[in-house]
């Protein structure tokens, strides 16, 4: 239709900056936040290296105390809030609207829009290094060490933090309408609800969460905003307020923020399994009632991370938290009997799903200790918990979105990445995931408490934190092979054709990278793998 | 239907031997370097556990981490032994373009596999709150009353009569020589959590329970140490981020038998100024008067020079004094913290020559301090090992 008409007027006439500033393309922004995304991994990445560095012999060597708590600030804050759950808003940008059938997403303004609030809000949450301190009272803020006063938070950085986060979550907010109403309207004739990719379901579950979370967190910062510099008595016992109301407001959205992070990523993974094992993913309708289960339920178990408080009732959270484990093992079988039977080939991108499917299995067998609420008493707190959430995050999450980028890449920019090269940063970043976060279980267990700058040498916790550091070291060189596939492949990369995986779905159906509008024409959409029927016919029903 | 290869098989077989025979390697390695591989192995399980309780609530936690555990290994190597066998018994042979049959689902599996998980975690649940029953329920007739009142960055522990409304003590020094939490074993102490400022945990780890403390709020535990661990003395340390001294906010928790409670207590009533009204944050009290500077000397001192201290910090950072004469230091606590002014040789880690009464304001206090011979000094608040400064003796 008017795909042709358009795309060759588009060029040309304006320079290529300008072209990406100000584009709509849903595939340009999603580039841009893979971009975005990728640079405050790296800035965060660093300031974990200094965590890592100070904690690998007693004595405070290098950072005082003040600044060790901005480095585990401002790296989970930038991990979290610029990092993962962009990078995975970036790939679904890219992805769902070509999956869908569709030429962008429903509003491209707003598209660009939630972007580009990304890039300001990191700047500001940065500017704090430069405007005399950043916040240092942790990724969550607890009020009231992070009210105005003189031991607490004074200054800027606090404050800088706030106005951060309201921009990304708005971004998020913005962009989680988009997505719904691009997947509930614009979906190709033939794809029904039930033959939607799963990343298609799981980026609705995670909108979803995002709509009805994400406003909580707003008010909540917003009131801690109002206490710091109107007099507010919202969180402050001294004035008045409760303590105990911030975290529960907080962990309201910062819970759910959790699901946000790891179903794309589960989406994605569940892309790929099928992929790489020739055969269609094990249960398809139950995967997609685990994914609507595990978002529901993700809104009844934020007072997980308040056991220690004494202020929560105990015995409904932690049931609730139990329940969640059983649509987590469903996925987990699910996938296992994707590949089983199947014909495995171990590209780059189904080692690192491989990777998530292992590492993944640990965060979550680890999360059960800490909702036994009498385990949790021993272990929150700790590093038990800090191997937990990185079990989750990094090794469920960060291993999902390479073994994304490593599939999409080739469509995205047209050029394969080298396997070889892959497969070493695959090898380096599974060692190195696993020395650092590993030794974190039983540092946590001898009660080495998180975020502590320094320990007696009496403890007998370097050994530890040694291998720890070592870890993330070989982390931060795994980095190097990565940087270096995306350099020599844009450089020289062979070509990679329309469809170098024998994907199943419509992205892999138009050329690589795609034309701006996506598609002059689609095949017949019978099955959720409308490429695998048209390669092999019916032999997949 | 695929059928299986001989290659596959065997190439799998060659996989595990190759691991085994690294493992058997490591070990191999391992004594020859000397090191005993019985002893490693032990330390390296018992790493996955909590250490030792000594308390029984900490006993029972203990007992639930062990079933918690058992299930968590079981449940780890057959789903991650499944992910493997999976991986290596399923690879592609080259030129392999027959398609795998194209399963979509079976519906026994799947309700197998989300059944048997909904038992465990039932299980789970169930042991869980019987153990939180029992960790939870505090006391109605502890034989004592502690108040661990937290404030950054440092722990005061205050004791109750058996009434347990009046304070008779106040241990303002949470560690080290003379300092720490004396409780007795064999009984129950209910311990009352405070905050003064912002959000602490008290957690020791050999409890292997943690409580936040937080501002505004109350709470109450009850622990029962065993009597076996008489004697004994537990570190803790804060387990809440509570600003930059965070990490210094330690505490030791001594064992002893009930009788040496009672002569520790006692001693230190008699060696206490008196204790603030009940119910009132040491705070508010009156400063006690005067001061019991040890090394006090007859002459008058000459000299005097002010400290103050305000939000745990001292308003100097260098001060000087002349050699081999006593002098005064008229210290002014504006904070509503325990402080005082210590005087260490050399740096705030060397030996102490002057040790200030702890006082906690606002209020003032005048220090008598014996002459000191030349050279470079700190002074500290021994409560707050943040606060330091430098004097120069000339």
């Amino acid at each position: 239709m008017a795909t042709q008409a358009l795309a060759p007027a588009a060029r040309g006439y304006r320079s290529g900056l300008y072209e990406w500033v100000t584009t709509t393309d849903h595939k340009k922004i999603g580039i841009l936040y893979l971009i975005n995304s990728f640079i405050f991994f790296f800035l965060a990445g660093l300031l974990a290296l200094g965590v890592r560095v100070e904690l690998a012999q007693p004595g405070l060597q290098f950072v005082t105390d003040q600044t060790y708590n901005e480095l585990f600030t401002m790296h989970a804050t930038a991990m979290i809030f610029l990092f993962i759950i962009p990078i995975l808003a970036g790939f679904a940008n890219y992805i769902v609207p070509l999956q869908i059938g569709a030429p962008d997403m429903a509003f491209p303004r707003i598209n660009a829009l939630s972007f580009w609030m990304l890039p300001l809000g990191g700047i500001l949450l940065f500017l704090g290094f430069v405007t005399g301190g950043t916040a240092a009272a942790g990724w969550t803020s607890y009020a009231p060490l992070s009210e105005d006063a003189p031991l607490a938070s004074p200054g800027y950085g606090q404050d800088l933090w706030i106005m951060s986060l309201v921009l990304v979550g708005t971004s998020s907010i913005l962009g989680a309408i988009n997505f719904l109403v691009t997947i509930f309207k614009m979906r190709a004739p033939g794809m029904s609800l039930f033959r939607m990719p799963i990343l298609v379901w799981t980026m609705i579950v995670t909108s979803v969460l995002v709509l009805m979370a994400t406003p909580v967190f707003t008010s909540a910062v917003i009131m801690l905003f109002i206490d710091r510099n109107y007099g507010g008595h919202f969180f402050d016992p001294a004035t008045g307020g409760d303590a105990i109301l911030y975290q529960n407001v907080f962990w309201f959205y910062s819970h759910p923020a959790v699901y946000v992070m790891v179903l794309p990523a589960m989406g994605m993974i569940s892309e790929i399994l099928p992929v790489f094992s020739r055969k269609p993913l094990f249960g398809y309708k139950a995967f997609v009632f685990a994914t609507v289960a595990i978002g529901a339920l993700g809104f009844s178990v934020w007072s997980h991370h308040m056991f220690t408080t004494g202020a929560v009732w105990l015995p409904f959270f932690s049931l609730m938290t139990f329940l969640i484990a059983i649509p987590t093992g469903v996925k987990m079988f699910n996938w296992i009997f994707t590949m089983w039977r199947g014909k495995l080939t171990f590209s780059t991108p189904l080692l690192f799903a491989i990777g998530f499917l292992s590492m993944f299995l640990i965060g979550g067998i680890n999360g059960a200790f800490s909702a036994s609420v009498p385990v949790d008493f021993a272990v929150h707190d700790t590093y038990f918990v800090v191997a937990h959430i990185h079990y989750v995050l990094f090794g469920g999450s960060v291993f999902g979105v390479m073994a994304g980028f490593y599939y999409w890449f080739p469509k995205m920019s047209g050029r394969r990445l080298n396997e070889g090269l892959g497969k070493v940063q695959f090898v380096l970043m599974f060692l190195g995931f696993n020395l650092t976060f590993f030794p974190m279980h039983q540092l946590g267990l001898a009660g080495m408490p998180r975020r502590i700058a320094d320990y007696s040498s009496a403890s007998g916790w370097q050994d530890l934190n040694v291998a720890a550091t070592i870890g993330g070291f070989l982390i931060a060189f795994s980095m190097l092979p990565f940087l270096a596939n995306i350099f020599l492949s844009l450089r020289s990369g062979e070509p990679a054709g329309d469809d170098p995986w024998e994907g199943n779905t419509l992205e892999w159906a138009t050329s690589s990278p795609p034309p701006p509008y996506n598609f002059d024409r689609l095949p017949e959409i019978r099955s959720e793998r409308p490429l695998f029927d048209a390669r092999h016919g019916r032999i997949g029903h | 239907m695929s059928s299986t290869p001989r290659t596959r098989s065997l190439s799998g077989a060659l996989f595990a031997v190759l691991v085994i025979a690294i493992l058997v390697a490591l070990f191999l390695v391992a004594i020859a370097a000397g090191l005993n591989p019985a002893a490693a192995v032990t330390r390296v399980v018992e790493s996955f556990f909590p250490p030792i309780a000594v308390t029984n609530q900490g006993a029972e936690i203990r007992v639930l981490y062990d079933i918690v555990f058992i299930i968590a290994a079981v449940i780890f190597f057959v789903v991650e032994g499944l992910i493997l066998w999976t991986v290596l018994r399923y690879r592609r042979q080259p030129g392999d373009n027959e398609l795998p049959p194209q399963t979509h689902g079976n519906a026994l599996a799947e309700a197998l596999w989300t059944i048997i998980p909904t038992v465990i975690v039932a299980f789970l649940f169930v042991i869980s709150w019987q153990t939180l029953n029992a960790v939870e329920a505090v006391s109605a007739q502890p034989a004592l009353k502690v108040r661990a009142l937290a404030a950054q960055f440092q722990w005061q522990f205050d004791y109750y009569d058996e009434s347990g409304e009046n304070i008779v003590y106040t241990q303002f020094v949470p560690q080290g020589e003379g300092g720490g939490m004396a409780v007795p074993v064999g009984q129950d102490i209910n311990l009352v959590l405070e905050s003064r400022d912002v959000i602490h945990a008290y957690y020791v780890p050999q409890f292997l329970f943690k409580r936040d403390v937080v501002p505004g709020r109350t709470s109450v535990f009850t622990f029962h140490i065993k009597p076996e661990d008489a004697n004994k003395t537990f570190g803790g340390q804060c387990a809440e981020l509570c600003g930059s001294g965070h990490r210094l906010m330690t505490f030791e928790v001594h064992a002893m038998t009930r009788a040496d409670f009672d002569a520790w207590l006692q001693e230190h009533i008699d060696q206490a100024p008196p204790p603030p009204p009940s119910g009132e944050p040491p705070g508010s009290g009156e400063p006690p008067p005067g001061s019991p500077a040890p090394g006090e000397t007859n002459n008058p001192a000459n000299t005097v020079i002010q400290i103050g201290a305000q939000n745990t910090a001292f308003d100097t950072a260098e001060l000087e004094v002349a050699a081999d004469q006593p002098f005064k230091i008229e210290f002014d606590n504006q904070d509503p913290l325990p402080h005082n002014v210590a005087i260490h040789e050399g740096s705030p880690t060397g030996p102490d020559v002057f040790t200030g009464e702890i006082v906690t304001g606002p209020t003032q206090v005048t220090y008598d301090v014996p002459p000191l011979p030349p050279g470079p000094y700190a002074f500290i608040c021994t409560v707050h090992p943040t606060m330091t400064g430098t004097l120069n003796v000339e």
